[in-house]
């Protein structure tokens, strides 16, 4: 600071002006005076304007720390906006702000409940117009904004050619406003508007800071969308957006909570499966699966959709009493609360197998998916999810059983049922480990000669030396379970080695030959031909002798790898026949495309015979079929005379059945060979 | 006291009565006199040349505040025209001076203790100011309003009902335009 010493010391320094007339130095120092204290009035300014940039600057950083702090706290959205617009109006001076949210599609702004007003008797009116004014995208103050991302000011908004609500503005007394956009990334999430009742000019460094605040708002609802997805994702199946499993416990547990209070309310769960899924995947890989899957559970949706529309015409009179889950696999699960009548939960399951009836178009291919549905109602006792869950699997299981798209309702007895499946399975486990089974053989008879030009190997279970269970009581299970895969290879061993053994003791010109039927799981092993072949070359076998059996249903599944297959097989030497031919779907084109050597009339069209002309027709149909493809036709089923007396008459020339012999162990059929032709 | 009042002082009294009177009341007052805007100073010392001036221009004390708010009002519209011209009129002026006009101090000069004013609008189109501080200079409140006005080109009349020299707990003047 300047001050008298240092102006004597400069008046001291000039011996010049000691000889000045004193009149003129007084008037130098005054001037010189003047210019000290102008450059004092400039330091100050200077001064005033960086301690008033600093206060600002403070008070912003103030403003931002307060807001940050807010919206890490808090969990709710609606409260740290509510909390900033008291914030910004407190710091800024302004009297009414509020929040528009983006409407979904980003289309247009729609007013919510966030206010915070600095005098209530001022927003009331506002804020009812307010209230009745969504603004596209464009129009408006904040409609301006979702258009651009960017503030926007008025000077006045009574005099604003773009504001729909001026006239209310006027009428409350407010002039100026601005709207900056909260934003999440580059989208606008929200957009933040206030209002004053003067007339105020733009004010670039306020809306600079509100931009900033717009992106520190941007993240609690960033990270508040974050968490809702976690929490949507850990309770929706990520491939259908279905529910999960743990959100339907949730949902069932509820369920039986409120079944407990109020004995009116009534539940269903139904339990869809798809019948054959797993064919689906195998046949057309896994990504065809999923999109089968995702289609299934829009159809199934759309099903329920039209339910809850049917039962409550009002639309969004309340929520919908289904929910739809995805469990995993190809199983599905519908709750319905609100259920009038247990009867309701089986017409509904009625309606998703229907809504399945039409096929699905994967891979440009057409699917039909087909499911079974089990129900379980509250109706039954249940203390836990998990309980009504298995009830509804279990009457699933059954519906499944009991042929495929079917629907079956839970009771105490399918629970007994699936306890002794569930040990049946574990029998044949240790059957399959300890060699329990054996074969039976059924002479296949040359019908003009009555000569035995073959067998077909049976499989045969002995359970205990007493009990000797048959096919129709395991095979199923073995089927599901795979264990199948392990029995059939085990027969076709020991069905070669028998036909090896037979035809060296029991030789013929048209050595004998060996029907072994393979299941459907069997078919679908990647590896078959290779086992086929080492099995038929181990056992010393002539491939030309053995015939391999597969059902109707097996080769309809995927019609281009069944023919591969079967010409594969028969490129090595092996006969390739249709077991039980007319009992399945396929359709009489279909079998032309087939490379077949054999097939078999089931015994049912034989035995039909005897009761009517269309028995006869039938199977005339059937020999006219395989006359004109050159296939060898076996009867199976010829149990009297008057049957092979037909057969032989419609140009049939080969049998199979009790009129000659019931399917008989090794040393009977030896015995048989030993006697010659029947007579 | 801040800075700016003394330096605002000196300028009106330069202005109104010369360098050297300025000089006397440092004097006499025994004041230092290095006064800078963004500083802070004893306030014995703006009372101490308030009472010097009470002395050599023979008028009371408020009435040295009253003149000197007056004159200063027209130093501040040169020096913060920024606060003058959103108004085309005193009152809203002097309705800004919690909102806007202290709020500002308060930014340009750290720890400037301003008082609190209560306004309040009569039926009557008087301005009822209500003036609280332990420096009881309702005297340099009242020329402030006076100047303001004059600064609109207008005439107020300000009517004193309490006042704190007179033992009340507050100033309470009556603001009426003519």
């Amino acid at each position: 600071m300047h001050d008298g010493r240092e102006l004597e010391l400069n008046v001291v320094a000039l011996p010049s002006e000691q000889s000045e007339d004193p009149r003129i130095a007084l008037l130098r120092l005054e001037r010189r005076v003047e210019r000290e204290r102008r450059a004092r009035l400039e330091a100050e300014a200077i001064a005033e304007g960086g301690t008033r940039a600093l206060h600002e600057k403070q008070r912003q950083l103030k403003l931002l720390q307060t807001i940050a702090t807010a919206a890490n706290e808090s969990s709710s959205i609606a409260d740290t906006l509510r909390f900033a617009l008291k914030e910004i109006c407190a710091f800024a001076g302004w009297s009414l702000g509020h929040v528009y949210e983006v409407s979904r599609g980003d289309h247009e702004l729609l007013p919510t409940a966030i206010w915070h007003a600095a005098d209530e008797a001022m927003a009331g009116v506002f804020r009812d117009a307010t209230l009745l004014t969504p603004l596209p995208r464009g129009v408006g103050l904040p409609g301006r904004v979702l258009a651009t991302g960017a503030p926007a000011w008025l000077t006045d908004v009574t005099d604003a050619t773009n504001f729909p609500r001026a006239q209310v503005a006027a009428a409350s007394g407010l002039r100026a406003g601005f709207a900056f956009p909260v934003m999440v990334g580059r989208e606008v999430a929200a957009v933040m508007e206030f209002f004053t009742s003067e007339t105020r000019e733009p004010d670039n460094a306020l809306l600079a800071l509100m931009a900033q605040i717009g992106t520190q708002l941007g993240r609690v609802i960033e990270r508040k969308r974050a968490e809702e997805r976690l929490v949507h994702d850990a309770s929706h199946d990520p491939l259908t957006g279905l529910p999960n499993r743990a959100l339907l416990l949730d949902r069932l547990n509820y369920a039986i909570a409120r079944r407990r209070r109020d004995e009116d309310f009534q539940f269903a769960l139904l339990f869809v499966d798809l019948d054959r899924f797993k064919l689906v995947n195998d046949s057309l890989g896994h990504a065809a699966g999923d999109v089968l899957l995702i289609e299934v559970g829009r159809r199934l949706q759309a099903a329920l959709r039209q339910e809850d529309l049917a039962a409550r015409p009002v639309a969004g009179a309340a929520s919908s009493p289904h929910t739809l889950a995805r469990l995993g696999g190809d199983e599905f699960i519908v709750l319905i609360e609100e259920l009038a009548h247990p009867s309701d939960a089986v017409r509904i399951g009625e309606r998703l197998i229907e809504t399945l009836a039409r096929p699905i178009t994967v891979d440009g291919q057409e699917v039909y998916a087909t499911a079974s549905v089990g129900v379980a109602t509250s109706t039954a006792e249940h203390a836990a999810a998990e309980d009504i869950l298995r009830d509804a699997d279990l009457a699933m299981y059954r519906a499944k059983s009991s042929g495929r798209g079917r629907i079956e309702i839970y009771d105490h007895g399918l629970h007994e049922v699936a306890i002794s499946r569930l040990k049946l399975e574990s029998d044949i486990r240790r059957a399959v480990r300890e060699h329990e089974f054996t074969l039976h053989y059924q002479p296949i008879v040359a019908l003009e000669s009555r000569e035995v030009v073959g067998f077909e190997a049976l499989v045969r279970w002995q359970r205990s030396p007493q009990e000797l269970v048959y096919p129709d009581r395991f095979i199923a299970v073995a089927e599901e379970t795979g264990l199948i895969v392990f029995i059939g290879l085990w027969v076709l061993r020991e069905a070669c080695r028998t036909a090896a053994r037979w035809q060296r003791a029991f030789p013929r010109p048209q050595p004998l030959t060996m029907s072994i039927n393979l299941s459907p799981r069997q078919f679908q092993q990647p590896d078959l031909v290779e086992q086929v072949r080492a099995i038929v070359t181990e056992a010393g076998v002539a491939p030309e002798t053995v015939h391999l059996e597969v059902t109707e249903g097996v080769t309809i599944d995927d019609p281009e790898r069944t023919i591969r297959i079967i010409e594969e097989l028969r490129a090595f030497g092996v006969g390739v026949g249709i077991d039980d031919f007319g009992t399945g779907y396929s359709s009489l084109s279909y079998i032309h495309r087939l490379p077949l050597d054999v097939l078999k009339i089931d015994r049912s069209f034989v035995l039909g015979m005897d009761a009517s002309g269309e028995g006869r027709q039938i199977v005339r149909t059937i020999m006219d079929l395989a006359q004109n493809l050159d296939i060898d036709v076996i009867a199976e089923g010829a149990e009297q005379a008057s049957h092979v007396d037909q057969l032989q008459a419609m140009g049939c020339h080969f049998g199979q059945g009790y009129f000659f012999s019931r399917p008989v162990e090794a040393a009977a059929a030896e015995a048989l060979l030993a006697q010659g032709p029947f007579k | 006291m801040k800075g700016i009042v003394f330096n605002l002082l000196e300028e009106v009294v330069r202005r109104g009565y010369g360098e050297q009177v300025w000089d006397d009341l440092l004097d006499a007052a025994g004041a230092d006199g290095s006064y800078t805007a963004l500083g802070t100073y004893s306030d014995a010392e703006i009372v101490g040349l308030v009472g010097a001036a009470s002395q050599a221009l023979r008028l009371p004390p408020r009435e040295v505040l009253r003149w000197f708010g007056r004159e200063a009002m027209g130093l501040m519209a040169e020096r913060f025209p920024g606060l003058f011209e959103p108004h085309r009129s005193a009152r809203p002026f002097i309705l800004s001076v919690n909102s806007i006009i202290h709020p500002e101090v308060r930014k340009l000069y750290v720890g400037a203790a301003c008082p609190y004013i209560d306004l309040r609008e009569e039926p009557d189109g008087t301005l009822t100011v209500g003036y609280r501080s332990m420096r009881r200079m309702c005297g340099l409140a009242q020329g402030f309003m006076e100047g303001a006005a004059a600064h609109y080109g207008e005439r107020i009349a300000v009517e004193h009902r309490q006042c704190m020299e007179g033992g009340d707990a507050k100033c309470t003047m009556a603001v009426s335009w003519s």
